[in-house]
């Protein structure tokens, strides 16, 4: 690579370039090698107006190996995940993903995740849901419950210590 | 004693810096048959050749090797001075000890002679079984079909006139022309398309080198280069084209006026059922569109045309007709249809009347279009106060046509002139880029001179394009500013891909010639022939080979009828020797050479229950004879035993 | 009678009590008869910002719950839908990915096949029990409504991914609206999204998008919106009080789930179908009946 930024002297790091495209084989050919900056995806997203997510640089950035940026930016974690720059990108290309990657590779490098990530990553890992059950309001106000209507219990695994150790374990493994 | 001579060149230190040509010449005048054997520093120069001609004659030569470069370099060459001295030229063999050996072992002479050896070996293996062979003849008829009217099938077809031929140009619209004809300017020098196209139009009418058949569609074709059988369907007009006048006062009194989409027109405005495509129509006369005509199409009862035809020419028990012509070479011409932007659902095309394809602003501006070429907002008639250019509508797109369509940029650019020449200046001009193509001979500056019409170039795709209340809305983000730019127009225009024709596949096989895998026609080479098709004596023209300009479609058409010419204009046509021969006591007929064969010259004989070559549509590629289960076929030339004797020269053990 | 694994995943279960409850009460109606999943956990979904790994686990224990059972699954929310199916189809391509899931399921005596078919409302009403059955249904059709349709983001795209309805075109949910009485019609902010999945670390940014959606939608002349995805439902009805502060804008739009709609239709005792729960004003419809009436 003879590339540097020389905004920020960055030098491209193609072993985490390689990285991304590893997690991103075998899901489909996302790689973002492809991409030629026609800015559709950026267009449409609908993180762009208010978070500023602007998916084709990301597409850019990968491509040109600033990967590192990208893992410590804020940026990935602004996406909401409507697939939109899949789905209408002309060279089937797929920059949700390749968001999906960066921030997979910022959890395994130990980098600073959003909290509200966090949170529901160790919901999780706790007792198998993203949140525990609430006590709702109804319009009048007034507090309900699962019991007050009638619902079931929330369904949980039987032996949920074994299902957290299997999950720990697995969140260390990689798709292939 | 005749015999084999073999003839050993040097070129230069090519070979002889490599191989020992001394020691590879003793070698072979000691071979099975060889009687004669010499080396010469360039054996295709003129004293070369002078060589091997007198050898052949004063040592009794039946057969000749050379050992020199590629066949592909100098076979004919050598062949040329075989049959000059006097014998059949399929009596002579080339051996590679070029390209095959010293290039590939300059560094190792000893085993490179040792390789020199067996490739010679094996050639005078092979000529020791060759045999005089010939080519069969086949007669020329001089006539030309061209199938399409465009500017690229007009233009093969003047030039194939100019040349005294005579030419059938097949037409499936009432009139010639294509879509040139729907153009309002060209670019890049805006000259006026209609006073461009219209004399050709008129010159096809008046040739009389020239048949036009329009409204007409190829049916079947037969035959082979030189002697094509076509059979084409003249649709029923219902008018008789030799009395029409093209007056008009039929169209007026049709109950229908009015009631049609008129295609020409890329349905923005409507006709009745008997019409002319457009005022400049060649052949200048009327036709009734029977799907709609209310006597053809639903009781008969309607007579309003004929009672004002005052020439007597309406005749509605006018019937379809197939003519059949013999000709000796097919031009096909056959154009593009646009893409339907429908395809691109977001873009929104089908959701307002302000959404349109640039064709149809070529419609609009046309001064004798649909809206006399009155710009105005096509949904309420309002003022329009901007445009905005979406390019590489379904082009470039992986999941559409993932080739460019080679006009949408500078067909915008050319519209921003015209825009600007119709509108006030304040009206608002977008395009919407991914990169603007202005590769042809005065379209940079073309391209330069619209930047300078106050356009916004805007480098960037909208995700979508959404109709609201008054205006048309599209978000585009720019990449050179990186800002997202909200933009409402009056008119989007919408520049979707090139397709080839509709029935361009089915054409295809009728004319055995092969599509490419973006479903356009193929060309038998991407450079070197551009406009052959694999099948000997078709060729292509025009946009049905690939997306292409008016000046690229000219030059194609011009090229396709010149090689048309070079068959055309001989009496007999030879067609090459060494191809494969079924035999037909051997053969069971399983079929599986004519579904390998990729110039479709073998067919099934049903009677004898046997396959059948027609020898002057085989080009010897050999598929077939490497196939057959049975060994009936005999690819002559490289028959069966002759393959066995040079693989096993080439597999012998190497002496000592 | 069909039976089919009622997997309700994180935000239904835990929150969105009035999808659930109507699920419940309307399906059997068309016999079909929900098995609930006792043992299962989140779909994975989530994780995949985390590590794909685990989302892949998680999705195919799911299934494989489906499975020990020999039955099909329903996922009523199609963030799960589509993690489910990209597991479904990332295992299929993938046999050693497969392998190695299930090792790990094996602690649980799980196995996973990939047997499994996957239904989510939209296609479950639209196409396996059919419009007219549907409409055999209806005894009381929503006629005098006009309401917009909220698909939600993963319940078209990406169509890759072999979604219920077109990616870009999608007409189902408008289709069994019209089965019931409901009138219709396209609006350029159909397919655009309700911010759900960016609400706990950009809350203002996901209010404002379901803010502006909802307005929108109102400014049109809709009498109310009708959902299918318990993300957006939670963003545009549970939150919309939040969402109107957060614009600045009042916002008073009937937000439905369809099966609410389909229930009351079908004139099933409107308490039972969680109508209360709904914090949008649901009651301005005179179809619905308010709080003190269902009591
Ligand atoms: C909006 C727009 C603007 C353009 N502007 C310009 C410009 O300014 N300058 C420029 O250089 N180029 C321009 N072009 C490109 C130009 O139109 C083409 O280069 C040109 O028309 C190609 O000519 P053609 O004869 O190959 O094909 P066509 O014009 O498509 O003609 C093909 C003909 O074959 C006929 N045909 C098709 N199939 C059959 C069949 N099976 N049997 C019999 N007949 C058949 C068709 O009816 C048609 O008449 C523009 C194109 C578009 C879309
Ligand atoms: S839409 Fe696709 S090709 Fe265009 S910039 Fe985005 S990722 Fe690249
Ligand atoms: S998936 Fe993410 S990056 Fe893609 S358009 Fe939606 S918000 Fe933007």
């Amino acid at each position: 690579m003879s590339l540097i930024d020389l905004t920020s002297m960055a030098e491209p790091d193609e072993e985490e370039q390689e990285k991304i495209e590893e997690t991103l084989e075998g899901l489909k050919e996302d790689i973002p090698d492809l991409c030629y900056q026609c800015g559709k995806c950026t267009s449409g997203c609908e993180a762009f107006i208010l978070l500023e997510l602007e998916p084709h640089s990301i597409m850019g950035k990968s491509k040109a190996g600033f990967i590192d940026e990208l893992v410590n930016s804020d940026e990935i974690w602004t996406c909401m995940q409507c697939f939109k720059c899949q789905e209408r990108c002309p060279q089937d290309l797929s920059p949700v993903r390749v968001i999906f990657a960066l921030k997979n590779l910022a959890v395994a490098a130990g980098k600073e995740i959003p909290s509200g990530y966090q949170k529901m990553l160790q919901s999780v890992l706790g007792n198998g849901l993203i949140q525990q059950p609430k006590e709702v309001l109804n319009r009048a106000n007034e507090t309900r419950k699962r019991e007050d209507l009638d619902l079931p219990p929330v369904p949980e695994p039987e032996d949920m210590d074994k299902v957290q150790q299997i999950l720990m374990k697995a969140t260390q493994e990689k798709l292939r | 004693m005749s015999g084999i001579g073999v003839f050993i060149c040097h070129c230069g230190s090519n070979i002889a810096g490599t191989v020992d040509v001394d020691e590879l010449t003793e070698y072979a005048s000691d071979l099975n048959g060889v009687t004669f054997a010499t080396n010469y520093k360039y054996m295709c120069s003129d004293p070369g050749q002078e060589l091997i001609k007198d050898s052949v004659e004063e040592q009794d030569l039946d057969s000749v090797v050379v050992a020199a470069c590629s066949p592909r370099m100098h076979e004919e060459t050598f062949q040329a001075v075989v049959e000059d001295a006097g014998l059949n030229p399929y009596r002579f063999q080339m051996a590679n000890i070029r390209e095959q050996c010293s290039w590939v072992h300059s560094d190792d002479m000893e085993k490179a002679t040792e390789k020199a050896k067996h490739l010679v070996e094996m050639s005078v293996e092979k000529s020791r079984l060759s045999e005089d062979l010939e080519k069969t003849e086949v007669d020329v008829n001089s006539d030309a079909l061209v199938i399409g009217g465009g500017i690229a099938g007009i233009q093969s077809a003047l030039d194939l006139a100019d040349q005294g031929k005579k030419v059938y140009l097949v037409e499936r619209e009432p009139s010639i022309g294509g879509k040139m004809a729907q153009l309002d300017k060209t670019f890049p020098t805006l000259d006026c398309s209609s006073c461009i196209l219209t004399p050709k139009m008129t010159d096809v009418a008046r040739n009389p080198n020239i048949e036009l058949l329009t409204y007409s569609e190829v049916e079947e074709v037969d035959g082979s280069v030189g002697d094509f059988e076509v059979k084409v369907k003249k649709k029923a007009t219902y008018v008789d084209w030799d009395k029409c006048t093209a007056c008009g006062d039929c169209a007026e009194a049709c109950r229908r006026s009015g009631n049609v989409e008129d295609e020409f027109n890329e349905g923005l405005d409507n006709r009745g059922a008997i019409y002319t495509p457009f005022p400049q129509a060649v052949p200048a006369a009327y036709t009734i569109d029977s799907e709609v005509c209310i006597s053809l199409e639903y009781d008969g009862t309607c007579t309003s045309c004929r009672e004002v035809c005052e020439l007597d020419a309406i005749d509605l028990d006018d019937e379809d007709e197939i003519v059949e012509l013999n000709v000796g070479s097919i031009i096909v011409a056959t154009g593009y249809d646009l893409m339907d932007p429908e395809k691109i659902y977001e873009y929104g095309y089908g959701k307002s009347k302000d959404i349109i394809t640039n064709l149809e602003l070529e419609r609009i501006i046309d001064a004798s279009g649909p809206t006399d070429g009155e710009i105005h907002r096509l949904s309420d008639g309002e003022d329009v106060e901007s445009v905005t250019f979406i390019l590489c509508v379904g082009s470039r797109d992986e999941e559409l046509q993932s080739y460019c369509c080679r006009i949408g940029c500078m067909g915008a650019l050319k519209h921003v002139h015209l825009l600007r020449d119709h509108l006030d200046e304040d009206v608002d001009i977008n395009i919407c880029y991914t990169d603007i193509r202005s590769f042809g001979k005065g379209y940079e500056e073309f391209y330069r001179r619209t930047r300078d019409l106050d356009v916004n170039f805007v480098r960037g795709r909208p995700s979508e394009v959404n109709v609201q209340e008054e205006k048309v809305e599209l978000n585009v983000f720019d990449t050179t500013m990186d800002k997202l730019l909200q933009v409402e127009s009056d008119l989007v225009v919408l520049v979707p891909a090139l397709l080839p024709s509709e029935g361009t596949e089915e054409l295809s096989r009728q004319l055995r010639i092969t599509r490419s895998s973006d479903g356009f026609l193929q060309e038998a080479h991407p450079k070197l022939r551009p406009m052959d098709t694999f099948t000997n004596g078709i060729f292509i023209a025009g946009c049905c080979q690939g997306p292409k300009d008016i000046p690229d479609s000219v030059s194609q058409a011009s090229g396709a009828a010149a090689k048309a010419s070079t068959i055309l204009s001989k009496d007999k046509l030879q067609s090459e020797a060494t191809i494969a021969s079924i035999d037909d006591d051997i053969c069971s007929g399983c079929k599986m050479c004519i579904s390998v064969c990729p110039y479709d010259a073998i067919e099934y004989n049903e009677e004898d229950e046997v396959a059948e070559i027609t020898d002057v549509l085989c080009m010897g590629c050999g598929s077939c004879a490497s196939l057959c289960p049975t060994g009936a076929i005999e690819h002559k030339g490289f028959k069966d035993e002759m393959l066995e004797a040079m693989i096993d020269a080439g597999l012998t053990e190497e002496e000592g | 009678m069909k039976e089919l694994g009622l997997y309700l995943g994180c935000v239904i279960p835990t929150e969105q009590y009035g999808y659930e409850m109507s699920i419940r009460e309307v399906l059997p109606k068309f016999d079909i008869e929900l098995v609930d999943l006792e043992e299962s956990t989140c779909c994975g979904a989530p994780l995949r910002n985390v590590n794909m790994f685990t989302t892949m686990y998680l999705s195919a224990r799911n299934m494989a719950l489906c499975e020990k059972k020999g039955i099909d699954l329903y996922a009523p929310c199609p963030i799960c839908h589509l993690g489910l199916t990209e597991a479904k189809e990332s295992l299929e391509e993938n046999p050693e990915l497969k392998d190695k899931i299930n090792s790990k399921l094996e602690e649980e005596d799980l196995q996973y096949e990939g047997s499994t078919e996957l239904y989510h409302t939209l296609d479950l009403l639209h196409d396996e029990i059919g419009l007219d059955e549907i409409e055999d249904q209806v005894e009381e059709p929503l006629d005098d409504l006009t309401f917009a349709a909220h698909y939600g983001c993963n319940t078209i795209r990406p169509n890759d991914l072999d979604r219920p309805d077109d990616s870009e075109n999608p007409q189902k949910l408008e289709e069994l609206m019209e089965t019931i009485g409901i009138g219709t019609e396209d609006y350029p902010e159909k397919l655009d999204c309700c911010g759900g999945q960016v609400i706990s670390d950009h809350n203002e940014s996901a209010l404002t998008k379901a803010g502006e959606k909802i307005e929108a939608v109102q400014d049109q002349g809709f009498d109310g919106l009708s959902t299918i995805c318990p993300w957006g439902h939670r963003m545009l009805d549970s939150k919309q009080d939040s969402a109107a502060d957060t614009i600045g804008e009042s916002l008073d739009l009937p937000v439905m789930y369809y099966i609410q709609l389909l229930g009351v239709a079908m004139g099933i005792e409107q308490s039972r179908l969680g109508l209360e729960l709904n914090l949008s004003p649901v009651d301005n419809l005179e179809a619905i009946e308010s709080i003190e009436e269902a009591e």
